[in-house]
């Protein structure tokens, strides 16, 4: 029950929040697709700490979530963790929704190693309610397809 | 004379964004609120016009805490309105499921959000170096949790197998086994969680108010059920609005809601003052341990009814595996639905406490019409009731520890205001 598994690649974010659901969507484009064995796909959409356990379990995670990182709505960037700082919106720290900013800050504190990380952070146009994303992120679409499956299939 | 003004601003540690606003002059308290500033969710533009297969799965990303809760009593008030009866298979491993989702958020409350208050911690990450033990605990019981949500509904936090009519997916009588030795183990991390909260020197204040909750005639009720009021009154379910009766307040864009006195409280401590006898009797014990006895007036005992409430659940979930096996395992669809106009209401006392949601169907099963009232808006009145006495008692204590006092008292609710977007802000260095 606790082997370790390959790769995992989680979308993160809320699908009726508009382009704050770019991670599922890409999950339900990746699932469409069919994807090579020991590749894993989850939704995890506002999880939280689950997280953490989750991705305990595999060798290698691959995160696509919504990201403020100062783009062209649509366009993404490849990151790691120790790369960037991540901050949560509102900067608050409640753990029930905790995002990934506070499970990296508690494992680093638990001195917890996780295994490692890469993350495409998506550039939204609009996190307003409702559902959808927009034109432009939804164009950008394949694109960020494409690198995911670069990225895991490596 | 003292002149005091505390402003919380986002109070954290809380789920969304709610400020505490305290004026005080001469002893004279001018005001004393806590108010809402989140926008209101518009739950129900997400479901009208949607199929009836799809409710339970778009009301399940309401809030990431209660997504079991959301996406069950969604799927029961449809269940009811296109008249589905579930196998007693299928409502056994919706209790199981529910349970997996109240101990994940007990335990999340109580050992993260509430516990670094008795510590004089400010968060989770340095109560690390103040009680180590009990953070790799509360991981511990949050990843029995998930899994024990997993293993039914499919997915983790989202339940993807819970649909309309039960599960598309059934677990192994292996799975349920291993599960169970799991729970079995988990009761050294329970008795220790009661040890904790035990120590724990809660704020003395109490407030008699009136506690609604479900119940059930057969046992503690989560799933289903009546409601009932600690004045006394029981209802239907589809009576819900009778109690609710919610109201437009001008600084709050949460509705507040009256029934019999100019407030309730719904959640753990209401479950517990209502339906302490059918908790199992390793939780009356844990309630004992912690100086509980029905009716518990403090409110800042919310927490230590959610403590009660994880052993119940654990014992519980025991249990129903237990009848599991005994009938023996056997995979099934779900219960077919005939698709046809009709209406809807059910109702679960999720974590925070009871949960109502109301469909109406066209002929097609499209919806026309839906309306979801969520616990912590029925407890806004309480809380701001509750601020209002308690600040009079405190006022002549230092600021600091007034507001520290006034946000315990708000996380003692624990009030989910938001399912927040969690957009990460990325700053390269």
């Amino acid at each position: 029950m606790n082997r370790r598994r390959d790769v995992l690649v989680l979308g993160l974010g809320n699908p009726l929040r508009g382009d704050d659901g770019v991670g599922p969507r890409v999950i339900a484009e990746l699932e469409d697709h069919g994807l090579p064995e020991g590749i894993e796909t989850l939704d995890a959409g506002t999880g939280g700490l689950d997280l953490l356990h989750v991705m305990e379990d595999h060798e290698r995670i691959v995160i696509v979530d919504a990201a403020e990182i100062g783009k062209e709505s649509g366009q993404f960037v490849r990151f790691t963790p120790d790369e960037v700082l991540l901050v949560e919106s509102g900067g608050r720290f409640s753990l029930h929704h905790a995002g990934l900013a506070e499970i990296l800050a508690l494992t680093r504190a638990l001195n917890r190693p996780l295994p490692p990380v890469v993350m495409f952070g998506v550039q939204p146009e609009d996190i307003g309610w409702g559902q959808g994303l927009s034109p432009k992120v939804e164009a950008g679409l394949p694109t960020l397809i494409d690198a995911v499956l670069a990225e895991i299939t490596q | 004379m003292t002149t005091m003004s505390v402003n919380v601003h986002h109070v954290t540690r809380v789920e969304g964004h709610g400020n505490i606003v305290v004026d005080a002059r001469n002893g004279d308290i001018k005001e004393c609120r806590f108010e809402v500033v989140e926008a209101p969710r518009f739950f129900e533009a997400f479901v009208r016009g949607r199929p009836y297969t799809e409710l339970n799965h778009i009301t399940s990303r309401i809030c990431g805490i209660c997504a079991v809760g959301h996406s069950t009593t969604s799927a029961m008030a449809t269940e009811k309105a296109l008249g589905v009866e579930l196998t007693d298979q299928a409502q056994l491993l919706r209790k199981l499921n529910f349970h997996g989702e109240i101990i994940d958020s007990h335990v999340l409350h109580a050992y993260y959000l509430v516990a670094p208050d008795f510590f004089g911690a400010g968060s989770v990450i340095p109560l690390i170096d103040v009680n180590r033990e009990a953070v790799e605990r509360a991981l511990r019981i949050k990843k029995l949790s998930g899994d024990l949500c997993a293993m039914i509904g499919g997915r983790h936090t989202h339940p993807c197998a819970l649909v309309v009519g039960g599960f598309t997916h059934t677990p192994t009588e292996d799975e349920l086994r291993a599960m169970r030795e799991r729970l079995v183990a988990a009761r050294e991390d329970m008795d220790a969680s009661v040890e904790l909260f035990s120590s724990l020197d809660w704020p003395q204040f109490e407030r008699e108010t009136e506690y609604i909750s479900l119940t059930k005639d057969d046992e503690y009720a989560f799933v289903g059920g009546r409601i009932k009021s600690s004045d006394g009154f029981e209802y239907p379910v589809e009576d819900y609005k009778k109690v609710t009766n919610e109201e437009m307040v001008s600084f709050s864009t949460a509705k507040w809601t009256r029934h019999n006195r100019e407030s309730y409280m719904v959640g753990a401590l209401a479950r517990f003052n209502n339906n302490f006898d059918q908790l199992h009797p390793k939780a009356k014990d844990a309630a004992a341990r912690l100086g509980m006895e029905p009716i518990v007036t403090n409110p800042f005992l919310n927490t230590g009814a959610q403590v009660v409430e994880m052993v119940h659940c654990v014992e519980d979930s025991i249990k129903i595996i237990d009848e599991l096996l005994e009938r023996g395992v056997n995979p099934e669809d779900p219960a077919e639905a005939e698709v046809k106009a009709g209406e809807g209401v059910d109702s679960c006392d999720v974590p925070r406490g009871i949960l109502f949601h109301h469909y109406a169907y066209d002929d097609r099963g499209f919806c026309t019409d839906a309306n979801c009232i969520i616990p912590t808006n029925q407890n806004m009145a309480n809380l701001n009731h509750d601020m209002q006495e308690l600040v009079p008692q405190i006022i002549d204590r230092p600021q600091d520890e007034v507001r520290l006092t006034l946000e315990m008292l708000v996380r003692a609710y624990d009030p989910c205001i938001s399912c927040s977007t969690h957009v990460l802000t990325v700053e390269f260095v």
